[in-house]
């Protein structure tokens, strides 16, 4: 069988889809397709309020976002005054709540480093990072 | 053949460059503030190498925690100015990369990404910042590492705390580490304590959080008397 | 490949075969392994491709699930000989769009601690990346363009004979 160079490189990039996509679907629970956050550290608004009175919510905005509006029951948690803040956030935290931190979008990274922080530094477990934000909060309200 | 490609993609690559308005000095610029500074300055210098002046239609951050200030809206052609990026540190550690998206009405570089990467030098490294015992369970002792970075020895480590419930006790062992062991009274009652970390010599201060948690302790496996074999 | 290809081969090349032979299961060898040692971790894969901040992360993350396959399937093209200048162009195209991107990250001043091998090379610095990544390209093109030359007569033979 004759085939040009543009027909052999098209069936091995046909036949490397298979396995691509079964590996895809194998890891889908280990890997969120929107953010490098893991998909199971990432909760959507509308999970996160089906946890009811088991989620501590944080905000990890600035002080003054905080202040314009929030959450309600959110706790302020940034990098500005992390040292000042983290205090009052673990005297209201207890091991069997779940911690949602958001941010103002998707695209901002303020939650993701206020998640890792309380993972890596304080060692909390069952922290999870908002899908969407405050943005998000706001579109399903 | 061969001939005329190369000489019609060279062509087409030289125009592209030669139309190019803003160029600039670098769109990555890599910081080192020490550990007293409260803001870390990029300073993003560019020029308008092209025909036609350059608007500036918008400069945006990745964060709130960082300004970023044209210096003109509009940069006549052969200009030249600067982009200023302010990254306010707060409390923030390691190394943080922020980006300021610029976008102009040049077609040819209609938005740039100008990195700004902080290397925030810590002193301290503590881990875990927060123990803590639910009510009920075994007031043991839970410790606390803290590792001295290489650019900052500390020869002895000040660990008080701001309860009389806690007591925390510094042992150093070695290579720039200390282990710090918290323990609590009892833990029949919700309180937290504050544990103020000061190396020796240095005026920075590191805190750590004790707690007696409001929830019982989880339930342990029961543990069979000894001399008991199955 | 018929014995008039076989023969257009030996009179091409003053090199003999066994020699390319040889580099085909070495630069096949190199991509397999690369691409084993990525498909066992897509996800870290998936980290590493965002950390040079070209793609954005959902085509970055699709890339990581099907990049170390192609390299798998190609390598293999290269070693079975079947497919394999389809093989060698797509492995050509990948080491080059790795090449710029690897130089645009570095000019960037990225802090990128991967390589081909994904995150097994991560203590490389970048002169290690960039000697093996401009090996392998060197090495590709010479195969692709004797091969090439070897596959335009052999296309041409085999037309002629069927004419």
């Amino acid at each position: 069988m004759k085939f040009s160079l543009a027909c052999q490189a098209l069936i091995l990039a046909a036949f490397s889809l298979l396995p691509g996509v079964g590996q895809a679907i194998y890891f889908r629970d280990k890997i969120s397709w929107q953010s490098p956050v893991p998909a199971s550290e990432m909760v959507t608004v509308v999970q996160a309020r089906a946890w009811g009175g088991n989620a501590i919510w944080v905000d990890a905005r600035p002080d003054n976002e905080f202040a314009r509006d929030h959450v309600p029951g959110a706790l302020s948690l940034n990098e500005d005054r992390w040292g000042e803040l983290l205090p009052l956030f673990l005297a209201e935290w207890s091991p069997e709540k779940k911690i949602v931190v958001y941010c103002s979008s998707q695209g901002c990274n303020a939650s993701r480093e206020v998640a890792r922080r309380l993972h890596n530094e304080a060692q909390l477990k069952n922290v999870f990072v908002l899908e969407g934000g405050w943005e998000e909060w706001l579109k399903k309200k | 053949m061969k001939t005329h490609i190369f000489a019609l993609t060279l062509s087409v690559i030289i125009c592209i460059t030669a139309r190019a308005g803003l160029k600039w000095d670098q769109t990555m610029i890599e910081l080192h503030p020490t550990a007293a500074d409260k803001q870390a300055i990029g300073h993003f210098k560019y020029q308008n190498a092209g025909s036609k002046p350059v608007r500036f239609k918008s400069v945006r951050t990745s964060c709130g925690c960082t300004a970023a200030q044209t210096q003109k809206e509009e940069v006549p052609e052969g200009e030249k100015g600067e982009i200023t990026a302010t990254f306010n540190i707060g409390e923030r550690t390691g190394t943080q990369v922020k980006t300021v998206t610029v976008e102009t009405d040049d077609p040819a570089n209609v938005t740039t990404v100008l990195t700004l990467k902080a290397v925030i030098p810590q002193q301290l490294e503590i881990t875990p910042t927060f123990v803590f015992w639910g009510q009920g369970e075994a007031p043991k002792p839970k410790t606390i590492v803290v590792r001295a970075a290489k650019d900052f020895p500390v020869k002895h480590l000040k660990v008080t705390s701001s309860s009389p419930d806690f007591q925390a006790k510094v042992e150093e062992t070695g290579d720039g580490q200390f282990k710090i062991d918290v323990q609590p009274q009892e833990t029949t009652r919700s309180i937290a304590s504050t544990l103020t970390i000061q190396p020796e010599g240095s005026p920075k201060i590191f805190y750590a959080t004790a707690r007696i948690t409001t929830a019982p302790a989880a339930p342990t496996a029961p543990t069979p008397p000894a001399g008991q074999t199955h | 490949m018929t014995s008039a290809t076989s023969n257009i081969k030996y009179q091409t090349s003053n090199i003999p075969q066994f020699v390319w032979r040889i580099v085909d299961v070495i630069i096949a060898a190199v991509f397999i392994y690369a691409g084993a040692i990525k498909a066992l971790d897509p996800v870290q894969f998936a980290h590493d491709i965002d950390n040079y901040k070209i793609l954005p992360w959902t085509v970055g993350a699709g890339l990581a699930f099907y990049l170390p396959w192609l390299e798998i399937f190609c390598g293999l093209a290269l070693i079975v000989r079947r497919l394999y200048l389809g093989g060698l162009s797509i492995l050509t195209a990948l080491i080059s769009v790795f090449l710029v991107a690897t130089i645009a990250a570095k000019v960037r001043g990225l802090d990128i601690t991967c390589g081909c091998f994904g995150h097994a090379s991560q203590h490389w610095n970048f002169s290690a990346h960039l000697t093996l990544d401009l090996l392998l390209l060197g090495a590709l093109i010479i195969l692709l363009l004797r091969s090439g030359r070897d596959f335009r007569s052999a296309w041409q033979i085999l037309n002629d004979q069927e004419t």
